[in-house]
């Protein structure tokens, strides 16, 4: 009698496997990384602005956490063997690598190498090993460096003022002037060229990636999508009460790690929802937190944490989308919470974000011209109390900026940084200035008097 | 169909050969058993003479289908053997006097049956399901609702198999003319012949004849795996849903081989003791569709139609690739509802790796079901209550799928039986 062997299952099977499912997501990353290691690496070379260490730092900042990552995973597996360890180890270089990308870049090493360790070990370790962690490990690890070690992160870095940043320290909604064409176009987000993380700078490189991912089926190819439409649709509803373009939804898109935390980090499988409706829910809300994020609190960048915050509900989503299978009223009630969140908070940001600072809290007190020099006196509203200042402008420069009154309480720091000089030094971009930690208000306030006045000193000049 | 699958069909290994036959086994094993159940009658004893035909067991309870011996000849033991689900079955061993003496059973012309004549006929010819489950044929007519609609199922969405497809290809007159006939008999208003899209070399040959049949309407089906379930086939074909089985709407779905079945009874009184079965996969010398009679030893068959390629090395698969068992040896026996034998090149079976949470069981599941929750929730009982595994078809195609090699089917089978 022949004797075959038994198996159970199918007996055909998609040639699909985890491991390639890894290989394409390592392969979708290459571009990025390398296009990374071009901006911040080659071309810095290339100009002579570093040297043969500064050439090859992006690629070391990225392969530093991947392997510590690799390393946790084999150290932790010494002592819990288990039959599928090789397979855990690839999966923990990728934590490291996902780490490298979107931590900022000018983190320094020490804090890599530790925010690394939290990540493999908080992150995912401490729960039990792979397929049991609730967070994504990656931004466990962001999460940590920002809360530690934010104050470092931020150490004056003038010239690398993110557009989200930028964003952000405008207090306001902003403009195309003071948005877009500190770093040229859109175009040049959509490229890639404008400052930011390894990773999220190029909007192209994530939207091939995401192409990619869904063609070789790696991703849950809804979430992105619905993400990323949901942002726009609530910061379009934003812009349109602020009288602005398309533009600044596509802006919103572009910025920050949005369409790289979209793509990578929203789709990580262990820790996003396996069912379809509860991976559409799972995508809207973290539109509305990311949108909630960027207008609502002081926080510029919300992609992060709003995955962090959604990975909690996946368990619950699950439980709605399994269900709503069979009977979708059970998705009934998070949908309606989804869409009236989505118009209201778009609806009561577009009326009120960017209210604080219209001119409001800026008066013109006088202006004198004379020949071609305008002197200003003008008053604006700092942390406690009004500022008065003589601002004189000629030929389209300011040629002093006086502060002639003030009750502010941090005001000695403001001195202490020189910071009337570095604004009438960066005349030209000021939002590109960033303000003074632990006098922010009086900062922002100088600032921002300083730009008002150079508004209404162009109406001037025009007409 | 939302859900479901393309797949590789592999069908052309056998699509396009001559149908050949394989009527003189020297012995044959009626294997006692119908849609799982073995809890069957045996109504002869060693040394009784049957004929071609003859009822040799009758199952008990409420779906009661007799069985019957596929040759003439003598009933000499009772002898266990593997059904195609790798249970061990008993069987009747009948040798075969090569004479086809047949049992005469009284016949009229198609049209002429009568609702209750053509009921009785087809349950005394044992006519049941041929499309895998085994299902008495008869009980689906014998209805108190009034029918309205008959969908005959000819989408065959295994890969590999095309037993269905060469019956079509060379009978499709009689398949045509029997439907229109259990139209009449049951007074339907609507008949479907439902076929895939892509199976374009089908519908040509069909569009010849299907003018002379005014009120039979082929419908094309997606193309998917998946559709050939008879809740996914009818929500496509007919739009629309039901609880537990399509008569509750009015709808009867019989399988087209279970047409061939029924035209054999309604025109000639033959039990069902023959079938189509497609003997394929890349291990086999010559893959071919071969008419078989109930109860042959598969090996024999195989035997007959030029053997195995090599004689290690061999996975041996009862049904098609998706919802068919591989077995431990050949010595399966012929039943109505085997509608293949798969002989598949051994593999090394994808290694289970844990589950990456990727979502794609719970996206491919026709019944909406979602496979990687069951798996989590295994051993909470109110969890699964709301997770339903008791909808399962064993598709298989969160087997398939799944890019960890998990094997999902079964788990969830031990999950359903676990309930009951």
């Amino acid at each position: 009698m022949k004797q075959f062997h038994v198996y159970q299952g199918t007996q055909i099977k998609d040639s699909n496997t985890s491991s390639k499912m890894m290989y394409h997501l390592v392969l979708s990353l290459l571009p990025i990384i390398l296009f990374a290691w071009y901006q911040r690496g080659i071309v810095p070379y290339m100009e002579e602005r570093t040297d043969i260490i500064g050439l090859f730092y992006p690629l070391l900042f990225l392969l530093l956490p991947s392997l510590i990552t690799y390393l946790m995973e084999v150290l932790f597996h010494i002592h819990h063997p288990h039959p599928f360890k090789d397979a855990f180890f690839n999966y923990g270089f990728v934590i490291g690598l996902f780490l490298g990308l979107i931590l900022p870049f000018q983190t320094p090493v020490v804090i890599l190498i530790i925010a690394s360790l939290f990540s493999s070990l908080i992150g995912k370790l401490i729960f039990g090993g792979f397929g049991c962690n609730i967070f994504n490990p990656a931004l466990i690890g962001y999460l940590f460096v920002l809360m530690s070690y934010g104050a470092v992160m931020s150490v004056d870095v003038v010239s690398s003022a993110t557009p989200l940043t930028n964003f952000k320290n405008l207090g306001g909604i902003g403009n195309y002037h003071n948005l877009v064409e500190p770093y040229g176009n859109l175009w040049n987000f959509f490229f890639g060229t404008i400052p930011g993380t390894l990773g999220e700078t190029s909007g192209l490189l994530c939207i091939l990636a995401y192409f990619y991912l869904c063609i070789k089926k790696v991703i849950k190819w809804k979430i992105p999508l619905i993400y990323v439409g949901t942002v726009f649709g609530m910061t379009f509803l934003i812009g349109g009460y602020q009288n602005l373009d398309i533009w600044f939804p596509i802006f919103q898109v572009l910025s920050g790690g949005l369409l790289f935390g979209a793509v990578f980090m929203a789709t990580d499988p262990v820790t996003s929802p396996t069912t379809p409706i509860g991976q559409i829910l799972y995508a809207l809300f973290l539109g509305i937190l990311t949108v909630f994020f960027r207008f609502g609190t002081s926080y510029p960048e919300g992609v992060m944490f709003s995955i962090l915050i959604m990975n909690l509900f996946v368990f619950i989503l699950d439980q709605v989308g399994s269900k709503s299978r069979f009977n979708f009223t059970h998705a009934i009630i998070p949908f309606f919470l989804a869409w009236t969140l989505i118009l209201g908070l778009g609806v009561y940001f577009g009326l009120n974000v960017g209210k604080e600072k219209t001119d409001s809290n800026f008066h013109i007190i006088s202006k004198e011209k004379n020949q071609n020099e305008f002197s200003y006196i003008v008053e604006q509203k700092g942390y406690a109390g009004n500022i008065k200042a003589r601002i004189v402008i000629q030929n389209y420069s300011v040629s002093s900026f006086e502060v002639l009154e003030q009750n502010e309480s941090y005001y000695k720091r403001v001195e202490k940084a020189d910071y009337i000089e570095k604004l009438l030094e960066n005349q030209k971009h000021l939002e590109q200035v960033d303000t003074i930690s632990g006098a922010t208000k009086t900062s922002t306030a100088l600032k921002n008097m300083l730009i008002h006045t150079l508004e209404d000193y162009e109406k001037e000049v025009h007409s | 169909m939302k859900a479901g699958l393309k797949l590789f069909n592999n069908k052309k290994l056998t699509k396009n050969k001559e149908i050949i036959s394989y009527k003189k086994p020297k012995y044959v094993y009626i294997p006692l058993v119908n849609q799982n159940d073995t809890n069957i009658t045996p109504l002869v004893k060693k040394g009784d003479f049957v004929k071609v035909g003859s009822i040799v067991g009758k199952r008990k309870g409420n779906l009661r289908i007799p069985i019957h011996s596929s040759v003439s000849g003598k009933v000499i033991d009772f002898v266990e053997k593997p059904y195609l689900n790798g249970q061990m079955v008993k069987c009747i061993q009948i040798e075969n006097d090569f004479e086809e003496t047949k049992e005469k059973r009284e016949v009229k012309k198609l049209h002429q049956y009568t609702k209750e004549e053509f009921v009785h006929q087809l349950k005394s010819c044992g006519v049941i399901g041929m499309g895998g489950n085994g299902f008495p044929t008869y009980v689906k007519y014998d209805q108190d609702i009034p029918l309205h609609t008959l969908i005959v199922n000819a989408t065959e969405c295994e890969p590999y198999i095309t037993a269905d497809y060469v019956l079509m290809m060379n009978h499709i007159e009689e398949i045509l003319d029997t439907m229109d006939a259990i139209m009449e008999i049951n007074h339907l208003d609507e008949v479907i012949l439902a076929i895939k899209k892509s199976n374009q070399k089908l519908w040509k040959m069909i569009h010849n004849y299907i003018g002379t049949y005014l009120k039979i309407k082929v419908v094309f089906v997606s193309d998917k795996y998946g559709i050939g379930w008879e809740r996914a086939l009818v929500q496509e074909a007919k739009h629309v849903t039901y609880d537990k089985y399509p008569l509750e709407k009015g709808i009867v779905v019989n399988n087209v081989s279970t047409i061939y079945a029924i035209y054999q009874a309604l025109k000639y009184g033959n039990a069902l003791t023959e079938r189509i079965v497609t003997f394929t996969g890349e291990m086999l010398k010559e893959p071919q569709n071969v008419v078989v009679k109930v109860g042959t030893p598969v090996s024999e068959v195989i035997e007959s139609i030029g053997g195995y390629k090599r004689n290690n090395d061999i996975r041996f698969v009862a049904g098609g690739p998706m919802m068919g068992h591989t077995l431990p040896n050949d010595e399966l026996v012929v039943s109505p509802n085997l509608n293949c034998v798969l002989v598949l090149k051994d593999w090394k079976k994808v290694e289970e790796r844990p589950c990456i949470r990727c979502g794609k069981c719970v996206s491919v599941c026709p019944a909406k079901l979602c496979p990687v929750l069951i798996k989590d929730y295994q051993k909470n009982k109110r969890r699964l209550g709301e997770l339903k595994p008791e909808k399962c078809v064993e598709c298989g195609l969160c087997d398939y799928i799944c890019p960890a090699g998990i094997p999902l089917r079964e788990i969830i089978h031990s999950v359903k039986e676990g309930l009951k």
